[in-house]
């Protein structure tokens, strides 16, 4: 099956606030079931952007996940119900559940920025951010544009120093050191000069004249409207239920939670529907491909 | 331009800079006391706040001056170099020379655009390499090691002239507060509890990778802070830059 993200070609809004929405709720809501239900999206997603890679991620976090979990106790000896002595200090059930919840916000955390490196590219972060700041988000394209240029260019560099034996990986380390310092001296030469013609450049087009405008590829249509209010109204819901406590939880000295179930379930769905858009999102349009597919 | 319109504009900056800087200290201890008394005390979200903030001062007074094109030009510049230098390096294991790189850009052009270098050159090299929870963090870190330096270079206690000085202050800079920096930022993410232990065992897990990190400053700095200090003077003079600003 072809793996190809749609939820990226949403306007690039819709793609940051349901990033900022997952993470930060990612981060706020404590209940087991919660966090259960983010790392759950957030490796469903994660499969669709990735397809087959995303599994050696995933393989990665379940070492992460187990690490964090055992080492709290360590830390943590809050606790009624004491499983084993451990260095002279008791590892409570308590402390290990509580660090299995904080393993799970933390792995679900690091997944979603996973997916958000894939779907906010840089052009995205610099249409959105851009307008705030002109001349800092000109710096940031410049060094966007610039480092794979510089590290061309060290290559370059190396690849011809290394006909007479001063690469960057010949002789001891002292002296892949210098080598690898002397690289870098004559490429910052080279930068530095390119840089001044790059501003000559940018002065005599009329850098500074005027308001600068921006070029971006980005629109809002009907879809993205739809989504947009969707997710508003998903976030929203989500957001009260937190406020309201349905999503914190106690783990010390004993586990408690606060609130009613039913209220909390309805909380659990709307936050998993919220999660879950970009994954249905794709999901429907992977279908909806093969099904045009087949036809043909 | 006039002489008088230079001041004028210069005053304007001061002015501004001066405003930028009110707000951030109402904002900072705000921050703090609601986070204290109804945040549950998120320190993560706390202090990602506040690191913000001084990040945006430091871009708002960068905005508000209406940089040249060869100013922008030059830290865009350093910055690139210090994300691309890392190849220079590959065979060099954890050898990181981007921190030196920083603070001589520092020394050479003043705390503020050592401050943007460092911050910019974190922001991309996580556009490259994975952007995550301590993307803030990182930005404020080697931000703080070009203004740290610059403002040194300022006073006059480092300069390239001096450069075993210059090398040995770098290695304290990193050792003690750009990789403590860092360390704190994993302590609020990773630690589940601040407590003693967690806090004595991020900071002790650290001391490794600073100590490297440091190592790889000093060795940078005292091979090439001055001919990288000496190659941006010489462009400076080349083509009369910098000598209207600041």
């Amino acid at each position: 099956m072809t793996n190809k993200d749609s939820f990226t070609e949403y306007h690039p809004i819709i793609n940051f606030m349901f990033f900022i929405g997952a993470i930060v709720c990612g981060m706020f809501y404590i209940h087991p079931y919660f966090v259960g239900v983010s790392v759950f999206c957030a490796a469903a997603y994660l499969i669709t952007v990735r397809g087959t890679k995303a599994f050696s991620i995933l393989a990665g976090m379940c070492g992460v996940f187990i690490v964090i979990s055992i080492i709290n106790p360590i830390f943590n000896t809050n606790g009624e119900h004491v499983l084993c002595q451990l260095f002279g200090r008791p590892y409570t059930l308590e402390a290990l559940l509580y660090g299995m919840t904080l393993a799970g916000m933390m792995v679900s955390i690091l997944l979603w920025f996973v997916s958000y490196q894939t779907v906010m590219t840089s052009d995205k972060f610099l249409y959105l951010f851009g307008g705030l700041s002109p001349a800092f988000s000109l710096v940031l394209t410049m060094i966007l544009r610039l480092v794979p240029n510089y590290q061309k260019k060290i290559m370059q560099i190396s690849e011809i120093r290394k006909s007479i034996g001063k690469s960057a990986g010949d002789g001891t380390l002292r002296q892949k050191t210098e080598h690898g310092i002397t690289v870098l001296s004559v490429t910052t030469t080279w930068a530095l000069e390119g840089g001044i013609v790059m501003a000559d450049s940018m002065q005599s087009r009329g850098y500074g004249c005027g308001k600068r405008s921006r070029f971006s590829i980005y629109r809002m249509g009907n879809g993205d409207k739809l989504l947009l209010i969707l997710m508003t109204l998903l976030l929203t819901i989500t957001l009260v239920c937190g406020a309201k406590g349905m999503a914190s939880i106690t783990f010390a000295p004993t586990i408690q939670m606060h609130g009613s179930t039913m209220v909390r379930i309805g909380g659990l769905i709307v936050y998993m529907l919220f999660l879950m858009l970009p994954t249905m999102i794709n999901i429907k349009e992977n279908v909806t491909w093969h099904i045009l597919r087949s036809k043909i | 331009m006039s002489e008088k319109s230079i001041d004028n504009t210069k005053k304007k900056n001061s002015v501004r800079k001066c405003i930028v800087w009110m707000l951030i200290l109402i904002l900072v201890p705000a921050t703090l006391i609601v986070s204290w008394k109804y945040g549950n005390r998120r320190y993560y979200l706390t202090s990602v706040l506040v690191i913000v903030y001084s990040i945006l001062a430091f871009v708002i007074s960068f905005e508000s001056r209406k940089p040249q094109a060869r100013e922008i030009v030059t830290i865009a510049v350093m910055s690139a170099l210090s994300v691309a230098a890392r190849a220079a390096f590959a065979m060099v294991p954890f050898f990181k020379p981007s921190t030196a790189i920083i603070m001589i850009t520092g020394i050479a052009m003043g705390p503020e655009a050592g401050f943007l270098t460092g911050a910019a050159c974190a922001l991309v090299s996580n556009f490259l390499f994975g952007q995550g929870p301590w993307t803030p963090w990182q930005m404020f870190a080697y931000g703080i090691a070009g203004v740290i330096m610059g403002a040194l270079a300022k006073t006059g206690v480092v300069s390239e002239k001096k450069k075993l000085l210059t090398s040995v202050i770098g290695f304290v800079c990193v050792m003690l507060i750009v990789g403590p920096i860092l360390d704190t930022c994993s302590l609020f993410t990773m630690s589940t509890e601040i407590s003693k232990v967690s806090v004595t065992g991020i900071y002790m897990a650290g001391i490794p990778v600073n100590a490297v990190h440091s190592a790889a400053t000093f060795l940078t700095l005292l091979l090439f802070c001055r001919p990288l200090a000496e190659k941006l003077e010489r462009i400076k003079i080349k083509y009369g830059m910098m000598d209207g600003e600041q």
